[in-house]
């Protein structure tokens, strides 16, 4: 968790140093490095832990091998900045050594992920997701790895800028709307009292976005417009499905408010919606499919889908699970022998409420930033932002100090009362 | 330890002290404790949890036996950690429902 929050700070300061990489084609290497830095450092070392976690207990087992859990930590903690470090400065032979430690941490990730589930002998959409995005991670990994090799013997015959789009697609969609449409349904139930009505719904979600993925990676690589627009909107259809299920489980929680973590996480998967609309307006076979900056493209839909979409989404749960797991570990040992506080008064509501807001904000001037290409509304954006991830990087420390420096009941209590 | 054996209501009031960690709100108003049982001095608690795969149900089952067992008067602490009846919404107390924020639907 500590790692990924460094890269969280790390991935918004580099944008905030040069916001004009959002300026600049999308297959550039300073943008690719960003985009590295964003996903593989913040968002798949989140997730990836927190399936490490979170997985074993809502499969109601344990992880098979702790010890693949750490080397490919360790992997992925050398790996990745060795990659954004290569792609910045272009240097292949340098990404393709990275890269293969990334790739080899996938691998034992995936072999663990899926012996995990493998073992639970649940069979039901929440397990089938976990496995399926692993399943997807290793597969994007392996691509990028082979796209890099690509780049110096050029076996694979088709258009590069194509191949990376499937690459990316692979990794977005697959990974993590793939283990959104799954883990959901445990997660969300659990923080507010609720229950799935209808998991065939949530199962429908799933299988359709797996078919459409399927078609949309390959649609992308081959440059198939109006096939990867279908594809698309088999994927839309999905997440629209799960989207379904999901209120219908939220109109039977018996927690009636929601805390600023599931509200954000309800705010990033409307907006992973909305970039779905946007992407498949983007393939349609009468938009350019142009790889320059500027105007309706590339750039805009990341934005959105990254920023408005994905950020909230996994800031929003991690606002959930941070508490949780720092609970499990400072308070839990000491339930029935001392008074204990919950999870929930380990937070700071209104601080994460500021950092949503800015996290918020902040998508409107990049997204016109890319769009008109105004290094102003850009730089303004990127900074927003960054104001946005240092507030949330409190409130997360502010979370984490107490695996260190546990505090007494009263203390706890007399700072709710003070918050509300 | 003494020879005095705790009253139900102490042993009610002592769970009460235990609080679900998601929510704050104590095991008993949660409605995961089905039953309460003393036989001089050796106690039985009859509990379950909102989900078979609640992550901090170790805790909590672990935390109701340390609670107990410090009582004056406890020889023995057993707790069973029971599935059926499944824990549902409707075992939550009055209590609990206002504290999630139900206001007329009590």
């Amino acid at each position: 968790m500590e790692l990924a929050l460094a890269w969280l700070v790390a991935a918004a300061g580099m944008l905030a140093v040069s916001p004009g990489v959002l300026a600049l084609p999308h297959i550039a290497p300073q943008v690719v490095a960003l985009t590295h830095a964003w996903v593989l450092g913040f968002f798949v070392t989140v997730a990836v832990g927190a399936i490490y976690q979170i997985a074993p207990v809502a499969l109601g087992t344990t992880l098979v091998n702790e010890r693949y859990g750490w080397w490919h930590l360790g992997l992925h903690a050398v790996g990745v900045p060795g990659m954004v470090y290569s792609f910045w400065c272009s240097d292949l032979k340098l990404l393709g050594h990275f890269g293969s430690l990334v790739g080899l941490g996938i691998v034992l990730f995936a072999i663990n992920t899926w012996r995990t589930v493998r073992r639970s002998q649940q069979r039901g959409p929440v397990a089938w997701s976990i496995g399926l995005a692993a399943g997807w991670l290793l597969l994007t990994v392996l691509a990028g790895l082979m796209l890099a090799a690509n780049r110096f013997w050029h076996f694979i015959p088709l258009n590069p800028i194509a191949l990376l789009r499937a690459h990316a697609h692979a990794g977005l969609v697959g990974f993590f709307v793939t283990l959104l449409q799954g883990v959901t349904f445990q997660l969300v139930p659990m923080f507010t009292l609720g229950d799935v009505r209808d998991w065939r719904l949530v199962k429908t979600g799933l299988w359709l976005s797996q078919i459409g993925l399927l078609g949309l990676t390959q649609a992308l690589a081959w440059d198939a417009g109006y096939a990867a627009a279908v594809c698309g909107g088999l994927i839309f259809a999905g997440m629209f499905a799960s989207g379904w299920a999901l209120k219908q489980a939220l109109a039977t929680r018996k927690k009636r408010r929601f805390d600023p973590g599931v509200l954000a996480f309800l705010v990033g998967a409307t907006g992973l919606n909305v970039a779905a609309v946007l992407g498949i307006l983007l393939v349609w076979p009468t938009t350019s499919w142009s790889s320059a900056p500027g105007g309706f493209g590339a750039m805009v839909y990341a934005v959105v889908l990254v920023v408005g979409g994905l950020l909230p989404t996994i800031t929003g749960m991690m606002c959930k699970i941070v508490p949780f797991l720092t609970w499990m570990r400072a308070y839990g040992p000491k339930v029935g022998r001392m008074a204990t506080p919950s999870a929930g008064a380990l937070t700071k509501p209104q601080i994460e409420k500021w950092a949503f807001a800015l996290q918020a904000l902040a998508v409107l001037p990049l997204t016109a930033g890319a769009w008109l290409l105004n290094t102003t509304l850009l730089r303004i954006g990127a900074w927003i932002l960054l104001a946005g991830v240092a507030v949330f990087l409190g409130a997360m420390l502010a979370v984490l100090k107490h695996l260190w420096r546990p505090v007494s009941v009263a203390s706890t209590a007399t700072k709710q009362s003070s918050q509300s | 330890m003494t020879d005095t054996v705790p009253e139900n209501a102490l042993l009610w009031r002592t769970l009460e002290s235990i609080p679900d960690p998601e929510f704050g709100i104590n095991i008993v108003d949660l409605g995961l404790i089905y039953s309460v049982a003393c036989n001089n001095g050796d106690v039985n608690v009859v509990m379950t949890l909102t989900t078979s795969t609640c992550p901090s149900g170790a805790w909590i089952h672990g935390g109701v036996r340390a609670a107990l067992q410090e009582l004056p008067g406890v020889k023995s602490v057993q707790v069973d950690l029971v599935f059926e009846p499944a824990w549902n919404t409707e075992m939550l107390s009055a209590n609990a429902r206002r504290e999630l924020g139900w206001k007329d639907e009590i």
